[in-house]
């Protein structure tokens, strides 16, 4: 026994090796060797009108959060601009660049917020699963940048998230981040408030008649989009939604105010984007099969 | 019996039943700080756990503080137990039972020093770092790379990188003077320590670079299932077991029962172990053949530990009483039947039938538990029992809080374990039965207050073993070590003893 124990140390090497060979290796060379991974960028490539709708709902953060924010624009903004504008073509360029930054930076969120302790990213064929979460996935769809290091998880908490990308609203993602028990009662998910800035929005109060007709609080307001940093930027932008709006809606120029208001940060928004992603995606051999010209 | 007779050594301190070497040998001022800052870490690491459970009742305290979300809480009470407690408190006990068994000093005293600080400092970093959001979304792997996932710009202290120079500075402490006595026959905790710290670089370089920056999905998970179990089984277990070849026999004051036994169960461990690691992802994309390797070795490993575990009770056979009168082997042997439970329920719920229901509930958290706490920590408890009026050299504060820390953390163990078997079966066969994702986590709401009440015992009995350390240590009555000793049951009886006399 003493005699052989160097040999016996190149045993104890030999086990950690073939370990490492047959539940590392082996399993590596079955799946994800026989395909490159994609990247970000390739993730990014088509950019849903989820993430667009960010744009539009929050427009001061979403210009904090990505420079490109000027030149992307949203179907709303592209209202009359004819079909062979250069600014489509930019536009949409732009729009990969930020939306493949957005979905790094939340992909970062999940990961640095310990998300996944209590969300897992995989429907086994098991359980019932597939009626509640959605369709299991092949091996080749986590074969991606987002999903290293992988996501899957080991414990439902909260439900699974593998095919959560438009399963709801961008709203609702904010409004749960905020506070889960206001979407969802009982709830036992922490509040994400530092997904969050304060500020200042402009608020248009509903016209009287309208509240005597639907039997609203003559009081109650709607905000506009874009919570400003000071009150006197929310006053600058009051100003500029009051010039723009059209003589039929003059009444409405008295009926804005400034009030103090909230929305998504850059964490916020790019972990919203992250969701709405998820599930969204379809790896390139599974779009056009080997020997189908695309 | 007096203190009166208790011999003294030429320091003026007295010194324990292997006599004067120990003095020479162990340095116990590196024994007494790691477990020292091990304590610290675990009473850290047990009140985070104690708020976090506090969050499944609604009643979290911190709610809408960025560094105290419950999430980075939940890292910092599985980081600290892990790294902080387990490791610092492993190290404390090998400062102790290595140089003992080789004959040998450790390398060097000023390294022990030197290894010391930087544990703490990394583990220091790591916590802050994980509140801060610095963390690696890998299992028992979140210490913080330092790197933003998947990329290599740096952004925080890389702490992992600096965890494996710490672990190649012990290794070297512990082969060193293992290595210098290999000339004589080499115990079996000796093969334990010594793989255990060749394999632990090993896994440590594997588990943080791989998933992190090579394997994404399917192959990344089976890359860190095989992390998590190599960590588990090629450094914790093997530390553990060691530990307790080495201070069962020591303490029983008996040789362990079968030595051929005890090398068939390591080189078993070192074969199967390591393989068990796919099964932390079944029914998955992982290749199917794996996930059945995986369940094949799981089973072969729990075959193995029933031999192990037989060994330990044969080496006590005539010696039970010792359950009685000697709280050490109570801790100890006790934490090996939570063993050998957790091992007979890695047996069935590694099979596809059960992972079914249980896995993604809470039987999880309840099997990590009873190992984590319930064995590994429950030896450490008896160690550190042992040991720790023979480091300070005083006699303890007060015997009777070391019983109330024994039955308020093994009931508080017992009643979490089963409240989350019980959870976790219902929760399985709910989500199996479609119940809306509401109703079921109000149905879990009474599993979770039970939690809290059973962590919060568990919490306290530590509160009351620690607050007992340190006056133990304040206290200058000095300790007769033959108080402790683990006599033959006939001179257990006052009357024997006179007789004796």
């Amino acid at each position: 026994m003493d005699r052989l124990s160097r040999v016996l140390l190149f045993a104890g090497f030999g086990c950690f090796a073939f370990a490492f060979v047959l539940s590392c290796l082996y399993p590596w060379l079955l799946t994800d060797g026989a395909a490159p991974e994609a990247t970000i960028a390739q993730l990014a490539e088509h950019v849903p009108p989820d993430f667009k709708a960010l744009k539009d709902g929050y427009p001061v953060s979403f210009a904090q959060a990505f420079p490109q924010s000027d030149v992307a624009l949203t179907p709303r903004e592209l209202l009359g601009v004819p079909a062979d504008d250069a600014r489509r073509a930019a536009s949409e360029a732009a729009w990969r660049v930020a939306y493949a930054d957005a979905l790094q930076r939340g992909r970062d969120v999940y990961v640095s917020e310990g998300c996944w302790h209590c969300h897992s990213q995989y429907v086994r064929p098991v359980a019932n699963e597939e009626q509640r979460f959605g369709p299991v996935l092949p091996a080749a769809n986590d074969n991606n940048a987002l999903q290293r290091p992988v996501l899957w998880g080991t414990r439902r908490v909260g439900p699974d998230l593998t095919h959560e990308g438009g399963l709801r609203s961008d709203d609702w993602q904010v409004a749960h981040l905020w506070n889960p028990q206001d979407t969802s009662p009982g709830s036992i998910m922490p509040r994400y408030t530092w997904f969050f800035r304060d500020g200042f929005q402009v608020r248009r109060r509903v016209a009287p008649d309208t509240a005597e007709r639907e039997g609203l609080d003559p009081q109650a307001s709607y905000p506009v989009p874009g919570v400003h940093a000071s009150e006197a930027e929310a006053q600058a932008a009051l100003e500029r939604h009051r010039a723009g709006l059209p003589s039929s809606l003059a009444a409405e120029k008295d009926r804005l105010f400034v009030a103090p208001g909230r929305e998504p940060n850059a964490r916020g928004l790019s972990l919203v984007a992250y969701l709405q992603w998820l599930g969204t995606w379809q790896p390139l051999a599974a779009a056009a099969p080997a020997g189908v010209a695309p | 019996m007096s203190s009166t007779a208790v011999p003294l050594n030429p320091a003026g301190r007295p010194h324990d039943a292997a006599g004067l070497q120990d003095v020479v040998l162990v340095n116990k001022g590196l024994v007494k700080w790691h477990f020292i800052f091990g304590l610290t870490f675990m009473m850290t690491s047990m009140f985070g756990g104690l708020l976090v459970s506090l969050n499944f009742v609604h009643l979290y305290p911190f709610q809408g503080i960025e560094w105290l979300s419950v999430n980075r809480v939940r890292l910092l009470h599985t980081n600290e137990i892990a790294y902080g407690f387990l490791v610092n408190a492993f190290l404390g006990a090998l400062y102790y039972a290595v140089p003992r068994l080789t004959g040998r000093a450790v390398a060097a005293s000023w390294l022990g020093w030197l290894i010391l600080g930087v544990w703490q400092f990394l583990m220091v970093a790591t916590s802050v770092g994980q509140l801060l959001g610095f963390t690696q979304a890998v299992e028992w792997g979140e210490t913080p790379t330092g790197f933003r996932p998947g990329t290599f710009q740096l952004e925080y202290i890389p702490v992992d990188f600096l965890v494996e120079l710490g672990a190649v500075l012990v290794a070297i402490q512990f082969l060193v003077p293992i290595a210098r006595s290999l000339h004589s026959r080499m115990y079996v905790s000796l093969w334990y320590v010594s793989a255990g710290f060749v394999w632990l670089i090993l896994t440590y370089v594997m588990g943080n670079t791989l998933p992190e920056w090579a394997m994404a999905g399917s192959s990344g998970a089976a890359t860190v299932g095989l992390f998590i179990h190599d960590l588990v089984g090629l450094f914790v277990t093997p530390m553990g077991w060691g530990l307790m070849y080495f201070f069962v026999p020591v303490i029983l004051r008996t040789p362990i029962w079968s030595h051929a036994l005890s090398v068939i169960g390591f080189w078993a461990l070192a074969f199967f172990y390591p393989l068990n690691g796919v099964h932390h992802f079944l029914l998955s994309s992982i290749p199917m053949s794996v996930q059945y390797g995986a369940i094949l070795s799981t089973m072969a490993v729990e075959i193995v530990v029933t031999t192990v575990v037989v060994n330990f009770f044969a080496t006590m056979w005539g010696k039970g009483h010792a359950l009685r009168t000697s709280l050490p082997i109570r801790w100890l042997y006790t934490g090996m039947v939570f063993y050998f439970i957790t091992c007979l329920q890695c047996f069935f719920h590694t099979t596809l039938t059960v992972q079914k229901v249980i896995h993604f509930t809470d039987w999880v958290p309840g099997h990590a538990h009873l190992v984590m706490l319930g064995v590994f920590s429950f030896w450490l408890f008896g160690i550190i029992d042992w040991l720790w009026p023979r480091i300070t050299g005083h006699e303890w504060h007060s015997r009777r809080l070391n019983h109330w820390h024994y039955w308020l953390s093994m009931l508080g163990l017992l009643i979490m374990f089963v409240d989350l078997l019980a959870a976790g079966l219902m929760n399985g066969y709910m989500l199996d039965a479609l119940v809306p994702w509401m109703d079921m986590v109000r149905a879990l709401f009474p599993f979770w207050a039970v939690r809290t009440f059973a962590g919060s015992m568990i919490v306290l009995g530590q509160c009351l073993w620690v607050w007992n350390l340190w006056q133990t240590a304040r206290r200058p009555k000095p300790y007769d070590y033959r108080v402790d000793l683990v006599e033959p049951e006939v001179l257990a009886t006052p009357a024997a003893a006179r007789e004796e006399a």
